[in-house]
């Protein structure tokens, strides 16, 4: 299974609308750069446009770039959830933490990944175990 | 669902043909060119979303990439 860079609805955010967040979007093109010359996969879980999708006014930049090819929703399965489900419990998160649990475990189906997140303490602490999942904070 | 198949007609060299087929079989040669092209068509995309955030923001800096480096998991 190949490498693969996830993103968080925040450098997603960043990735849409590079302008308006300069600084972290100078970071998350820096990590698409890296993990472009590596040739991994660009994920975006699909959890996290629930996030980031908040009506037709305002999904266009988002559209946009989900649009490009090169950056595909890895859809939620079965598998993933329960897995998800697995992370918070050894974790000792509560379900309040979902989407970032699904982003773990999204990043779990790769060889290694790393997390691009602007939100890094709760995805440390369920990455944690797994030495094959990097967390990048944005 | 599977999607419906296309039968495409390319050509390759003789040498890399050789390489894939012992590595794939015949059989398997189907599902590796699919795998092969849509990632290609995935770099593409991600080619250009590069260019265009270059344009915006500049290239990225050294500091900036020793990060990234740093935490990437070595294979």
């Amino acid at each position: 299974m190949a490498e693969a860079l996830i993103l968080d609805s925040e450098a997603l955010n960043a990735l849409a609308q590079p302008r308006e967040r300069k600084v972290l979007a100078s970071r998350a093109a820096t990590v698409l750069r890296f993990a472009f010359e590596r040739r991994a996969l660009i994920r975006v879980p699909a959890p996290v446009l629930a996030e980031v999708c908040r009506g037709t006014r305002f999904d266009s930049a988002i559209n946009h770039l989900l649009n490009n090819p090169g950056v595909c929703v890895f859809e939620l399965t079965r598998a993933v959830a329960q897995q998800a489900g697995h992370l918070l419990a050894r974790a000792k998160l509560s379900s309040a933490h979902a989407v970032d649990a699904f982003i773990v475990a999204t990043a779990l189906q790769f060889e290694t990944a790393v997390i691009a997140t602007g939100d890094p303490a709760d995805i440390r602490r369920l990455a944690a175990p797994f030495s094959r999942v990097g967390v990048l904070a944005l | 669902m599977a999607q419906p198949a296309a039968k495409l007609s390319v050509s390759v060299p003789d040498e890399l043909a050789r390489a894939v087929r012992k590595r794939v079989g015949a059989r398997g040669l189907s599902g590796f060119v699919a795998r092969a092209l849509a990632h290609e068509l995935e770099r593409e995309g991600v080619r250009t979303l590069l260019i265009e955030l270059e344009q915006t923001l500049g290239t990225p800096s050294k500091a900036n990439l020793a990060r990234v480096r740093k935490v990437w998991p070595k294979r």
